[in-house]
């Protein structure tokens, strides 16, 4: 049985409740499974990005459950939730927010720290990591002096340093170049298929949304079409493995 | 990795950095300054005090300080004077006999404290010679010569071997007087002590006091200054009959006056400090707004709120402490020089520091006692001046600082 990564119930995000009520995201089901390569794709101000920061637990819905891995985060508390973000939750943003005053390296390291990871097993997957990022020449380096694609890798690797259960991506490849994007694309995909890495992102870019295997388009805070042959929402008891 | 990137941190606007820390490095040589100057002024009133007044301690007869009177002399006076000698840790023990008196002269007349001095060990005691301007002082074989403050000659229109008269009362309550010559004008740069004071020959004075060969008092001179206490209660131990006070019994306005300058001085410096907690204050509030959106990726990506605190308070203690070197050296040198070669304040008044006992020329002391104390002000300032920056930061919400 595959491994249910996240499952949404019925969750919505609403501005200004108590006056003019605005719905970001408006009673959404989601049901992620391990090893899913999913965009998240809509129109400005469809709710993507509040959809993404819901699911990664930078936002509390006020309505509906989140369950990562089976946890509920909508009830868990902000300390918790921190913690529970650093230990299986992968972000890569779209202007890549890497720390400037660290390199390339220890952005990436910056996270195994917080995990309390040892040294020698830093240093282990940092090389690996670099290795696939292909970015092995560039580990000293700050991020003011990479390119917008170096960047981004290093981005994911940080992301995937702290061994993550899903990664989330808000428009990754929104600042990059075609070259970079394609590229940025390329490693996503490879982690995706050789590492069973989970992908959720939120995109415009027809290239990514050709390449995802799973399509979801927002529309109004609402899931308009899901292009997944599993249904959108399946109850939490079903799935939690 | 918190340490570090506080550390380069505060590297990220160089000039603005470098601005908080020669701020810091100049509040605290200033503080420190202001501190060396005080410590310097009040080592020289004690000095002035010990050397020149009261001596470290001095022995009086119980009754004496009461009413002043010539009767109450010191039992045994001579045998006792050996005895305190004796004292290992005595450097010099000096007899004198004491009356209050009134000076007349043909314009006016002043109240005077009469001190009858064995001129020899006076003019080591109380260093008199050296403070003597005018005149040589006491002549070997001349009774009747007094030597008179400044302050009085000016007073009373007295010039160097002028006539006065002394009148007092004897231990028979009788009422004596006497006329003596000036033999020298003396200056010690405490103008009300030179006012009052003035010297004649215990000879002589004991001769109309009718105290024989005995005094009043016995004024003590230590080897070391920290002997002070240790001294004192060893003279009150051994001699429980007899009066025995330490400087600060006798000149207890002085005693005050450091307490209380040494509790300004904090002051001065916490005012220094806080003003410099509100530049610091300021920067870091700087910091943390530019960096909204990056502290709200850190939390996102799982860095947990103390640590963002840490990283604030670090940033904080950095940019405060790295001037801290600096201005304890600049502190250093220029108070080394200045502790050499004196500071002269006489511009600022010689006579209103005069009349206060202070001499004119200072050199200030290097504070070295109070540098924890500082550092840990110091640091005080840094933790509070970081609160509201790192409460700013800790009130970030990632989704709303990432939108920015």
């Amino acid at each position: 049985m595959e491994k249910t990564v996240i499952d949404a119930h019925n969750i919505s995000k609403i501005y200004n409740p108590e006056t003019i009520p605005v719905y970001a995201v408006n009673n959404v089901h989601l049901h992620l499974l391990e090893g899913e390569f999913t965009a998240l794709v809509g129109p400005s101000g469809s709710g993507k990005t509040t959809l993404l920061n819901l699911i990664g637990g930078l936002d509390k819905p006020n309505e509906g459950n989140i369950y990562i891995n089976g946890t509920d985060i909508t009830k868990l508390s902000a300390g918790k939730l921190i913690d529970f973000r650093l230990h299986n939750i992968g972000f890569v943003f779209q202007s890549f927010n890497l720390i400037p005053v660290l390199t390339a390296k220890e952005n990436a390291e910056f996270i195994m720290l917080l995990q309390g990871i040892k040294k020698s097993e830093r240093e282990k997957r940092l090389q690996q990591l670099f290795k696939e990022i292909g970015l092995e020449d560039k580990t000293d380096i700050r991020p003011s002096q990479l390119s917008g694609g170096q960047q981004q890798r290093v981005a994911v690797a940080r992301a995937l340093a702290s061994r993550p259960h899903f990664i989330l991506a808000d428009e990754p490849t929104a600042n990059l170049d075609s070259v970079s994007a394609s590229n940025l694309l390329d490693l996503m995909e490879k982690l995706n298929r050789e590492e069973n890495m989970t992908f959720l992102f939120s995109t415009h870019d027809q290239r990514v949304i050709e390449r995802a295997r799973r399509v979801i388009t927002l529309v109004d805070g609402r899931i308009a079409s899901d292009s997944a042959a599993v249904p959108t929402s399946i109850p939490h008891e079903q799935v939690v493995t | 990795m918190i340490l570090l990137m506080a550390w380069r941190n505060i590297w990220r606007n160089k000039a603005r950095s470098i601005v908080i820390m020669l701020s810091v490095a100049i509040g605290l040589f200033a503080g420190i300054g202001v501190l060396a100057l005080y410590k310097g002024m009040m080592k020289s009133r004690i000095r002035a005090v010990i050397d020149s007044e009261a001596g470290h301690l001095q022995i009086h007869h119980p009754d004496f300080k009461k009413d002043n009177h010539p009767a109450f002399i010191l039992p045994d006076a001579n045998a006792l004077l050996k005895k305190v000698q004796s004292f290992p840790a005595v450097k010099m023990a000096v007899p004198r006999t004491l009356a209050q008196g009134m000076l007349v002269t043909t314009t006016g007349s002043a109240g005077v404290q009469i001190n009858g001095v064995v001129p020899a060990l006076e003019y080591s005691a109380s260093q008199l010679k050296r403070k003597i301007i005018a005149g040589e002082g006491f002549h070997e074989g001349k009774k009747n010569e007094i030597v008179i403050g400044k302050k009085l000659a000016d007073k009373m229109k007295l010039k160097l071997g002028a006539k006065l008269v002394l009148t007092f009362t004897d231990t028979a309550d009788n009422l004596v007087s006497s006329a003596f010559r000036v033999a020298g004008i003396y200056q010690s740069g405490n103008a009300p002590f030179d006012e009052l004071n003035v010297y004649v020959s215990l000879t002589t004075l004991n001769e109309w006091l009718l105290t024989g060969n005995s005094f009043h008092q016995i004024a003590v001179i230590l080897k070391n200054d920290d002997d002070l206490q240790v001294m004192q209660d060893q003279l009150k131990k051994t001699y429980p009959s007899l009066l025995v006070q330490s400087w600060k019994d006798l000149s207890p306005e002085t005693e005050l006056m450091v307490k209380t300058v040494d509790e300004y001085s904090y002051i001065i410096m916490i005012i220094i400090l806080v003003a410099l907690a509100f530049g610091i204050l300021n920067t870091m509030l700087m910091s943390i707004l530019e960096r909204t959106k990056e502290i709200g990726m850190m939390v996102a990506l799982g860095t947990a709120k103390a640590k963002v605190f840490l990283l604030v308070l670090m940033e904080t203690v950095f940019l405060t402490i790295a001037g801290t070197p600096i201005g304890f050296l600049a502190a250093y040198i220029v108070i080394g020089y200045y502790q050499k070669h004196g500071l002269d304040l006489s511009g600022m008044g010689k006579d209103m520091m005069a009349s206060f006992g202070f001499e004119t020329t200072i050199y200030p002391s290097f504070p070295s006692e109070k540098l924890v104390m500082i550092l840990a002000m110091v640091i005080c300032t840094a933790l509070l001046s970081c609160l509201l920056p790192a409460l700013k930061a800790l009130r970030l919400q990632p989704v709303e600082a990432l939108r920015r």
